[in-house]
């Protein structure tokens, strides 16, 4: 369904992304792993085009799109089949829980309000937040910021759903409310692709798992393949620095 | 004591004040004026500051740092004597135009540097994030601006604004300088008809005046900030 | 004046200008020295809600953010006079008070106007400081008077240098109006030159210059003065 070839970016003379391929079928739940400045977050950025990649291609559906020089109007019709949750949440501070979830809908893609507010309640519902509807984000813990940020995306009901480290900004107690409702989302069939340090989330939910470093996929698989038996040797000091020593894993 | 009420005697505040307040019209038409056009010019020169163009940047700011060092009077009668004195070169004949057009055009150009210094931080301190999420989410990038930065940018450039306008109407007092007859131009023709006696208490009506006005407009913003702080936890800096 | 500026006198008058320079910066500096240490002993009146004191700070600042300088300036300069007259007369004192030189109505009012504004800088800069950074500084054994002059005073500072700089911009830019007390500085200098042979465009244009040069010094001074008080924020980052 979605198909990237070839990416390049560079920041000045760093070169984030050095040649990077990735294929995702519906359905699936692709996890990039990886240590920070391993260009896992910036490939996010490029296929939503906060970020312009310097050359690439993309395979989105019947759509094919150039990375670098897509048009404004091929960048608008991606963007309006995917959905991102950032890393800080950027919830709209002006706007209510129920007003964010509804803002790319009404404004966005011209949703009757009724119905963008019926679809954004059941979004915030499934997210587990039916009483914070009209709360500014202001007024919610991290934990409930970001998971308003994920029933704005839901809300878009995308053909996939991109996340950037959603749980890397929280404080320990309430990553595991958020890694609930990702996991939720998950075995509902929708299609994903998360860029996280949750091992655990990765190891239960994914796959399909990425261990990119240098700017490149050192190597993919399925999540056995890379906790249980990786092969390649950066990924096993990866493994072994990020996971405790006596950890182990049934699958 | 008995012989000070020869120099000052109170009643004339009093007196003096239904003669001084039909004045503020002039006062406020001006500012008015003023404030219309300099925030236009403002928001021309926040978005040079704001764009790609390092030319348009370096202009712009330029523009605001000359504005800033330059006194309110010096100013005013820059533009007093050189705008006609410029337009002589070009054939046209200002001498005689009103005063007032000179006062305008003088806190335009100042009220202009002010703006877009307020109006550049403004947006300067919405994160980038903002407009990120809402791109994401399908909004068009201008929808982006109208609908989420802007209403949140308005917020935080408020009480700036606010005072602006309260330096714009102070600063505005110095037009009885070059003869416009606003409240202070008035005052000074009261105290000449009396013979520069009692001077003190027109002065103090004039300072009553304009404190009332200053308190009502802080007052106003204040309000109006947090009708408009939507969603924005209010902090208590006292 | 269709046949365009006067360079001679532009060029002569730039100078009459700069001798202005003196006074106006003689009165700046009087005015700081006084408002600087006032302006911070009422700002800590207001941060510790000192019962009179206190409302006195409130009330005075808001009347000189509240009324342009030059009704303050017309205020002091028909006052003055009339309270100094009444005390000489009643003392027998034999001074006239109109020989009293304009400087000094300067010095009260700048003074004055400079005060009520550092007051606000100081206020916001010191409730900045962490709260956190007074206990730790009493913890560690400093008396209150130490902590706030090595610990407290030092980062507020920081803070305010910006204000600081924008407050004596605006008191340059303010002595322009000593003219209304006669105070013989750049822009009357000028004035009366100019008055002669009516060069008024050529003797506003080397004002504007003298004022320009002055403040872009002075905010230039700022920064680096700036840049070495927050040696200590670039450490952490």
């Amino acid at each position: 369904m979605l198909k990237i070839n070839d990416i390049h970016k560079s920041f000045g003379k760093n070169e984030i992304l050095k040649g990077v391929d990735l294929s995702i079928d519906k359905g699936d739940v692709v996890v990039i792993l990886g240590p920070s400045g391993s260009g896992k977050t910036t490939l996010l950025r490029c296929i939503n085009f906060l970020e312009r990649a310097d050359s690439g291609n993309a395979t989105f559906g019947d759509l094919q799109v150039n990375l670098h020089d897509a048009s404004k109007k091929d960048i608008h019709a991606i963007r309006q089949k995917t959905a991102f949750v950032f890393q800080n949440y950027n919830l709209f501070n002006n706007k209510t829980a129920i007003e964010n979830v509804t803002e790319g809908l009404i404004i966005g893609r011209k949703i009757p309000k009724a119905d963008a507010i019926a679809i954004g309640k059941k979004a915030l519902d499934k997210v587990g937040l039916s009483d914070k509807y009209d709360s500014y984000p202001s007024q919610l813990s991290g934990g409930q910021q970001q998971r308003v940020g994920i029933a704005r995306a839901v809300a878009l009901n995308p053909d996939i759903i991109l996340f950037d480290e959603p749980t890397s900004a929280l404080d320990p107690e309430l990553v595991g409310e958020v890694l609930t409702v990702m996991k939720n989302i998950a075995n509902e069939g929708t299609t994903m692709l998360v860029v996280t340090h949750e091992m655990s989330f990765a190891k239960d939910v994914a796959s399909h798992v990425i261990f990119m470093d240098g700017g490149v996929v050192v190597e993919e698989g399925s999540s056995h393949d890379i906790f249980v038996s990786p092969k390649e040797e950066r990924t096993k000091k990866f493994l072994k620095r990020v996971l405790p020593e006596d950890y182990t894993f049934y699958i | 004591m008995r012989n000070m009420e020869k120099y000052f005697d109170i009643s004339y505040i009093w007196n003096s004040l239904p003669v001084l307040l039909p004045f503020l019209k002039v006062t406020f038409m001006v500012a008015g004026l003023s404030i219309v056009f300099g925030t236009f010019f403002g928001l021309i020169l926040a978005v040079m500051k704001l764009g790609k163009s390092k030319i348009a940047q370096k202009t712009a700011n330029f523009y605001t740092t000359i504005l800033r060092c330059t006194p309110s009077i010096v100013l005013l009668f820059l533009v007093y004597y050189g705008v006609p004195a410029l337009a002589d070169n070009f054939g046209l004949y200002l001498h005689d135009l009103n005063t007032a057009v000179f006062v305008v055009i003088t806190f335009t150009l100042q009220f202009a540097a002010i703006m877009s210094e307020v109006i550049r931080s403004a947006y300067e301190s919405i994160e980038k994030g903002q407009f990120e999420a809402a791109v994401s989410v399908g909004l068009s990038p201008f929808q982006a601006y109208r609908r989420i930065i802007f209403p949140q940018a308005l917020v935080v450039g408020l009480p700036n604004f606010g005072n602006g306008l309260i330096a714009l109407l102070q600063e505005g007092s110095l037009a009885y300088t070059i003869g416009l007859i606003d409240i202070v131009g008035k005052a000074n023709l009261i105290i000449a008809a009396n013979y520069n006696t009692h001077a003190l208490e027109i002065f103090i009506a004039l300072a009553i005046v304009y404190w009332v006005l200053s308190i009502l407009i802080e007052k106003f913003f204040g309000k109006l900030e947090k009708v408009f702080s939507k969603g924005k936890q209010t902090i208590n800096t006292n | 004046m269709s046949e365009g500026l006067n360079y001679t006198f532009l060029i002569d008058t730039f100078f009459v200008a700069l001798s202005g320079v003196p006074i106006t910066l003689f009165v700046t500096i009087v005015a700081l020295l006084v408002a600087l240490p006032l302006g911070f002993l009422l700002a800590l009146t207001r941060i510790n809600q000192v019962p009179v004191l206190n409302w006195f700070s409130r009330i005075y600042v808001s009347f000189v953010r509240g009324t342009p300088i030059i009704i303050q300036i017309f205020i002091v300069y028909a006052s003055v006079p009339l309270i100094l007259s009444l005390f000489f007369n009643r003392y027998n004192i034999n001074i006239n008070v109109y020989d009293i030189n304009p400087i000094w109505y300067a010095f009260i009012v700048f003074s004055f106007s400079t005060t009520a504004i550092l007051i606000e800088v100081f206020r916001s800069a010191l409730s900045t400081v962490n709260k956190g950074q007074l206990e730790a500084a009493q913890s560690v054994g400093l008396s209150n008077f130490q902590a706030y002059r090595r610990i407290i005073i030092p980062q507020a500072l920081v803070v305010a240098m910006p204000n600081i700089c924008t407050a004596t911009v605006n008191l340059i830019k303010a002595t322009s109006l000593g003219y209304a007390m006669s105070l013989q500085e750049i822009t009357l200098k000028a004035k009366v030159a100019a008055n002669a042979g009516y060069n008024y465009v050529e003797a506003y244009i080397d004002i504007f210059l003298v004022y320009i040069i002055l403040c872009s010094l002075v905010e230039y001074g700022f920064k680096l003065y700036e840049k070495r008080l927050r040696r200590y924020k670039y450490a952490s980052a």
